[in-house]
């Protein structure tokens, strides 16, 4: 008798499962960006139109420690800035702060403190160790969403994602909820490159493990749960998957490479040719990584934008490179920052950059000796300008060997 | 809702601390506490961990275990709430505790091939499936059917219990993976298998010199 009562439960529990099977979304293409043709003849005539890069710095907390800065446009055009910031990285006393920069008198607002660990710890019912890795998305809703990095126990190895949420632009937030990722206690999920959107508006969350493999996943985020999950590189060797889209359902991502020392120090690539559904490992972007993070932007002319610490070992010099669509070569456009002429001991780390486009305005923010963050402004006709010289260069170079 | 969810979430926990310490008392003092008595003796030990206890501590215990495991599967929650809590037996004859062998075989087989995988071992995953395959619930369902028609009627009413709770969305996570397995069942199957195999292989050994030839 009892065994019938259980089979006919387990039929009802599997005809539940189904009907909620039924409802899952299925997987859609990617949402891409209009792309408007650069003409480079035009950029070289106007010439003295283009605004040169502008920079200054996100505000000081006064925080010994600052580090992984992120963006993201609002509403009103206005840019958002979000970075951790404390004692020391992973210290107890880490805050994620949040300040918001006018574009009509380029000055950066008064910083806030979005979340610090205790308010984290409270709203997601457990032991929080620590905080890190903002990552600001635009949700469907269009409620501003904020995934970060916690982590209860060890190092950044253990760290899970939570997001939160706000209907307000950034100014009050939503208690945080945590994203479960992974099947082995949730451990080792983080993020730190910016979301995608799926052309049903859900997003995709580039994300990475680094515990005993080191890869990349694409995350299929709705609302504050993952829907689905497809991983983008496996091994120990590419993590914090920056994904450029190309096309509905093509994009290529790049990632931090981790590899050994004995291995080669470039940029790990992965494709997709079904919307993020599957990835291919392609073949290293030849610009050499340290084992650091990079940052990159399609801009609407299709020129790709890449900022990468280009060095084999060290973050003691930032370049940003970019690529056109039907250039096989990424020429580096300009050299942010470069302490390589000095003493190994006065170098100081340039890490972390993050980089977003809103119409002709590119805005790339990055970690400044772990004291600072930089705020860097760039007109989008400057930097097709600078890659168009670049590029001229180039082929002088290559005409005079 | 999702508060409810944390709420849940560190009932949980609180009572699975409890029915481990009860467990852990049974043990150690070779007793059997009468059910009626476990209850209330889970009941009390439970709340202990789930108000916060001030001091130097801002959340409640249960929420900084939680921090380290995450939440327990489905599964691992109700075999050991039933087996410490309701369960009739001696709890010093760990064989009375009839959990099939068949079952834990199964877990530790299907731990040992789904955790390398879902870890990052090559680019296969199979925690994927737990989103949305109709493939994956299927085999879920059969396997607990076998367990009923295999006459261990509580193991298919437990995954039964997993696939709902599932669906309803109980726990944070929407991933059927996580409501039915966790490292701990896994190392709870792989012990528990080592000991059977260990028995088995004594109780060869005594029947060996009891019948062998003089």
């Amino acid at each position: 008798m009892m065994r019938v009562v259980a089979l006919c439960f387990l039929l009802l529990a599997t005809v539940l499962g189904f009907l909620h099977l039924d409802s899952h979304p299925a997987w859609a293409p990617f949402q891409i960006q209009e792309l408007v043709s650069a003409d480079p003849e035009s950029s070289h005539n106007s010439k003295a139109g283009v605004v040169q890069p502008k920079s200054d710095w996100l505000p000081d907390t006064g925080a010994a420690s600052v580090h992984a800065a992120s963006l993201i446009t609002l509403k009103d055009g206005a840019l958002r800035a979000f970075w951790f910031a404390g004692s020391r990285e992973g210290a107890a006393d880490v805050v994620i702060n949040s300040a918001v920069f006018d574009p009509h008198t380029n000055t950066w607002g008064e910083p806030t403190v979005v979340i610090d660990r205790m308010t984290a710890e409270k709203s997601l019912g457990r032991y929080i160790a620590k905080l890190g890795n903002p990552v600001p998305a635009r949700a469907a809703d269009g409620q501003l969403q904020l995934f970060f990095v916690t982590v209860s126990i060890g190092g950044w190895a253990g760290s899970s994602i939570s997001t939160m949420s706000s209907a307000d632009e950034g100014l009050t937030w939503s208690k945080p909820q945590r994203l479960i990722t992974s099947p082995f206690t949730n451990l080792s999920t983080l993020v730190k490159t910016p979301a995608i959107s799926f052309t049903d508006s859900r997003l995709g969350l580039p994300a990475y493990h680094e515990w005993i493999g080191k890869f990349g996943e694409l995350l299929r985020i709705d609302g504050d749960q993952v829907i689905d999950k497809r991983r983008m590189s496996s091994g120990r060797s590419a993590i914090q998957p920056l994904v450029l889209i190309d096309g509905p359902e093509k994009a290529h991502a790049y990632f931090r490479q981790t590899r050994g020392g004995s291995q080669v120090h470039q940029i790990p690539v992965s494709e997709t040719q079904n919307a993020g559904q599957s990835w291919q490992a392609q073949a290293d972007l030849p610009i050499a990584n340290p084992n650091a993070a990079i940052t990159g932007v399609l801009l609407p002319s299709g020129l790709r934008v890449l900022v990468a610490n280009d060095l084999e070992s060290g973050r003691d010099r930032l370049v940003m490179l970019a690529q056109d669509h039907s250039a096989a070569q990424w020429q580096i456009i300009d050299v942010l920052e470069d302490d390589e002429a000095l003493a190994p001991e006065q170098r100081r780390e340039f890490s972390y950059p993050y980089i977003v486009a809103n119409g002709a305005q590119v805005d790339l923010v990055y970690t400044w000796d772990r004291k600072k963050i930089r705020h860097i402004r760039f007109d989008a006709g400057w930097i097709q300008q600078a890659y168009s010289n670049a590029q001229a260069k180039s082929a002088n170079s290559e005409e005079a060997k | 809702m999702k508060n409810i969810m944390q709420t849940i979430a560190l009932l949980e926990m609180s009572i699975t601390c409890a029915a481990l310490i009860v467990w852990a008392i049974q043990r150690n003092f070779e007793a059997q506490i009468p059910v009626a008595a476990r209850m209330i003796l889970a009941l009390l030990l439970a709340n202990l961990f789930y108000w916060p206890l001030g001091m130097f501590m801002q959340l409640p215990l249960a929420a900084y275990i939680r921090g380290v495991t995450g939440d327990l599967s489905v599964v691992t929650l109700l075999l050991l709430w039933s087996s410490v809590l309701l369960d009739r037996v001696d709890p010093r004859n760990t064989e009375a505790h009839f959990v099939p062998i068949g079952f834990k075989v199964s877990i530790v087989v299907i731990a040992f091939g789904f955790y390398p995988f879902a870890l990052g071992v090559g680019m296969f995953d199979p925690y994927g499936w737990g989103y949305a395959s109709i493939g994956f619930l299927m085999v879920v369902s059969i396997f607990a059917a076998i367990l009923a028609i295999a006459n261990w009627t509580k193991g298919a009413l437990i995954i039964a219990l997993a696939i709902l709770a599932w669906s309803i969305h109980w726990h944070e996570s929407a991933n059927l993976w996580d409501y039915l397995l966790d490292p701990f069942l896994m190392i709870w199957a792989l012990f528990a298998c080592i000991g059977a195999i260990r028995r088995k292989r004594r109780e060869r050994l005594q029947s060996g010199f009891l019948f062998r030839a003089g």
